[in-house]
């Protein structure tokens, strides 16, 4: 009886500490931080965003990293952009742009655009953004894609000219992609670390708050050029863990996040998910740089004809991706149809004979990253299965990210190695950057394959482009360079009160957004 | 007395020594930062470029004497991401992870220490056996599922709190719960067994027999001597739970120390990390410093040895 009432009593003290601390008592005031205890989102509220990391810092055009493009393209506009479907460009703050030779662009600038602070967009913030890029002393991250930029001139208030010091066709690419509008006035005025944690740019949003790896705060811009914009207040709020990105997302605290795990789409309600096809595509790279089987086309070839990517995709990726059959995706402006390599185990022994080997005789390595992308390091275990099969012996290592990433530089991997790659909307951005003997992203190398590269990168017509691609497309596919697997699926949990469509370049502009 | 605290003090001094030191090489083995800095695009000699800029192409020995040479002044670098002085980002921290550190640090005191004293008290009762029991479970559970279970009953479900982030006493009760329960467990057995060797004693069997009540029994005679080791723990386990904290605070998304180290370890932002390991070290040392002096000013002994 006695051990009972102390019990009661321990019992008691705890259930009133506890209650002690549900005291909506805020530490520095701050009331919107308090979960939204409705079952469904508050239309009324700011709409939280979760993400996985913060920003490391919201000045434009420094720290080429998703997550920091992502946030701060609420806050400065781009010149052009992509059409969040279809790819395509289109004018955002330029409003048309052509050759005037092969190394000259001209831009002409869209007016009466106001920043925050309220000074005016013109041809100059576009050379400040530029010219901070190309200035080594900034230590710009973009600066590595914007070398061939040799100067910027401003030719009116809303006119400019970008010379290169080489024909550069992708350059408009390179604008869409990685270029923001800073106002130059204000960076100048306070200087650049002050401009990087309290950003002005022309976006939908104005900066409010930002507290490091917990929120960012933004207001609509009053007087965004394009209309004020409807949701009125956001916040992106920074939860690391999935589970507790899950765990908000069904307490009400935010009303969407990306990166669904394939395997956890199951808990969502199936009206709560929205998925798009991305323009991320993984692969199984065969390298043909390091000494063994794979140097000989047949083994490649073999490869591809033993590995069942559909089967994989639907099993191990329950269906989330899309097949792809060559280098580049459906989404690739410049993709072409490939022949797809059918499964059939039978034929992949047969090539391997032919190639003077017996599939039993053949051990190879397959590094994988963990966690990088859908369930990496299971297809690795899959695809080695599957090879197993028919006799072939793989050793699959797992890696660290940088570790993978570094072995892949430095040419240390073994014979075979999953890996990503995009967003990739345009075959130079791809093949140039995968089949070269300097880009170390697929290990696979040919002479012919490069020079034909070179070729058509230079070219400024489109059409001879288109065919030059095409057949490189081919080529690579022929020679079975890689083993094609899908295009990753982008896979958000959005609560019904948001009217949001994902977009193919994985940003989240709020400004598209509304409130159902 | 004060040849031991100079003696301490250069032990201090060598412990952030080499801690550092372990750190420095420990997390150059995870990679070349610059390659996940840089688009996966970039050109060679541009990566080469960037090597240079961020001095990871000298020799890793004068990156060493370097870095050792900032960080006697204080000077750990910048964030390579972010350009941001290095140990003002951790310092700009700290005040999150003290509060979460000093909150489940006393949760844990004002539960474990009675939870102990009882158990003593009441040896091989059910309350006892209860109690151990828990505790053991306690130290058992591993903190990120402690932590995940709470969210998944207390914020997801149940509504009461919000999962994560930091700014309201809201946000503390779960991550501040989490923490403390290694803490009561490890504090709970102590106390015990403290409680225990002091109940055995003759001075206190004498005492109980002169008739004092029990409650006088215990928190004046028991209690206060066994505290001494108990409040070793306890400071030792400050330490832990200042610089432990990297798991729950990554769990509750909290904006502490072990958030930014964790994120800058993912980012390979080498200064930050370092700055980081510098001032935890540094907490960690001070008080088990602190704590040996107090020791030697309560036990003499120990300043002869």
């Amino acid at each position: 009886m006695r051990n009972n009432k102390l019990l009661i009593t321990f019992l008691l003290i705890i259930t009133m500490l506890l209650a002690a601390c549900t005291e909506s008592t805020n530490v520095d005031g701050n009331s919107s931080s308090s979960p939204d205890s409705s079952s469904g989102a508050n239309s009324q509220g700011p709409l939280v965003i979760g993400f996985e990391a913060d920003a490391t810092t919201l000045l434009a055009n420094h720290d080429v990293n998703y997550t920091t493009d992502t946030l701060i393209r609420n806050i400065y506009d781009p010149l052009i952009d992509r059409d969040s479907q279809t790819a395509e460009f289109v004018p955002v703050l330029a409003e048309e742009w052509k050759n005037i030779d092969e190394k000259t662009w001209y831009l002409k600038l869209k007016e009466g655009i106001k920043f925050h602070n309220g000074a005016d967009f013109n041809a100059n913030a576009v050379k400040f953004s530029i010219d901070y890029i190309l200035d080594e002393s900034n230590g710009s991250f973009y600066r590595s894609r914007w070398a061939n930029v040799e100067e910027v001139v401003v030719l009116s208030d809303y006119e400019v000219e970008i010379h290169t010091s080489v024909p550069f066709p992708s350059l408009i690419q390179r604008i869409a992609e990685d270029l923001l509008i800073i106002e130059p006035g204000y960076v100048e005025e306070v200087g650049i670390e002050k401009a990087s944690s309290k950003p002005v740019g022309t976006g939908a949003y104005t900066f409010v708050e930002w507290s490091r790896d917990n929120h960012l705060k933004l207001k609509a811009f009053e007087d965004y050029w394009q209309g004020k914009p409807e949701i009125e207040e956001v916040e992106f709020r920074i939860i690391p863990e999935f589970s507790a990105r899950m765990s908000a997302f069904m307490s009400g605290e935010i009303y969407l996040f990306k990166n669904i795990p394939v395997d956890s789409v199951k808990q969502f309600e199936s009206n709560e998910v929205k998925q798009i096809s991305s323009s991320r595509i993984n692969y199984l790279a065969l390298s043909n740089l390091v000494d063994g089987p794979l140097k000989d086309v047949k083994v490649r070839q073999a490869i591809n004809h033993a590995i069942n990517a559909n089967e994989l995709l639907e099993t191990v990726l329950s269906g989330y991706g899309s097949r792809i059959t060559g280098p580049l995706s459906q989404l690739n402006a410049d993709y072409a149809e490939t022949k797809e390599y059918d499964y059939d185990p039978d034929l992949a022994v047969k090539l391997i004979e032919e190639a003077g080997y017996s599939p039993e005789e053949l051990t190879l390595t397959l590094d994988t990253p963990s966690g990088r992308y859908p369930m990496d390091s299971h297809i690795a275990q899959a695809i080695a299965s599957q090879l197993q099969s028919i006799g072939i012996n793989v050793e699959v290592r797992v890696n660290e990210w940088g570790q993978h990433l570094e072995k892949i530089q430095k040419r240390e991997t073994g014979d075979m190695y999953i890996l990503g790659w995009g967003p990739a909307f345009d075959a130079q951005s791809t093949i140039e950057n995968l089949f070269t003997l300097e880009a170390p992203y697929s290990s696979f190398y040919q002479e012919n394959i490069e020079k034909k590269i070179k070729e058509t990168n230079q070219s400024f017509d489109q059409e001879a482009r288109y065919a030059g691609y095409a057949e490189l497309q081919q080529q690579l596919v022929e020679q079975a360079a890689w083993v094609p697997l899908w295009q990753q699926a982008d896979l958000y949990a959005v609560k019904s009160s948001l009217n949001f469509s994902p977009r193919v370049d994985e940003k989240m502009n709020v400004f598209e957004m509304s409130w159902n | 007395m004060l040849d031991f605290i100079i003696k301490r003090l250069i032990q201090v001094v060598i412990v952030v020594f080499l801690a550092l030191t372990a750190v420095f090489f420990l997390i150059r083995l995870s990679g070349d930062p610059t390659t996940l800095f840089l688009p996966p695009d970039a050109p060679r000699e541009q990566i080469e470029e960037y090597r240079e800029l961020l001095g990871f192409n000298r020799p890793l020995y004068v990156q060493y004497t370097d870095f050792m040479k900032g960080a006697i002044q204080g000077d750990f670098g910048e964030s390579l991401r972010s350009g941001d002085d290095a140990l003002g980002l951790v310092l700009e921290r700290m005040p999150a992870t003290f509060q979460l550190a000093f909150s489940a640090l006393l949760l844990s005191i004002i539960i474990a220490i009675p939870l102990g004293v009882l158990s003593a008290y009441k040896r091989n009762t059910l309350f006892d056996k209860a109690s151990v029991g828990i505790t053991v479970i306690g130290q058992a559970i591993p903190s990120f599922w402690f932590g995940l279970i709470l969210i998944f009953i207390f914020a997801a479900q149940l509504k009461f709190f919000p999962s994560s982030g930091g700014g309201s006493v809201n946000h503390m009760v779960l991550p501040v719960i989490t923490l403390a329960l290694y803490s009561v467990s490890r504090f709970v057995r102590f106390t015990r067994s403290a409680m225990l060797d002091v109940l055995n004693k003759d001075y206190i069997r004498t005492t109980k027999a002169a008739g004092t009540p029990t409650s006088t029994l215990i928190m004046k005679y028991a209690l206060k001597n066994s505290l001494i080791p108990i409040l070793t723990l306890i400071a030792l386990d400050l330490g832990v739970l200042l610089g432990g904290a990297v798991i729950t605070e990554a769990v509750f998304s909290w904006p502490g120390v072990g958030r930014l180290l964790h994120q800058s370890l993912m980012n390979r932002d080498f200064p930050i990390v370092l700055a980081g390991v510098f001032i935890i070290a540094i907490i960690y040392a001070v008080i088990n410093f602190i704590t040996d002096i107090l020791y030697a000013y309560v036990n003499p002994q120990i300043r002869v040895k």
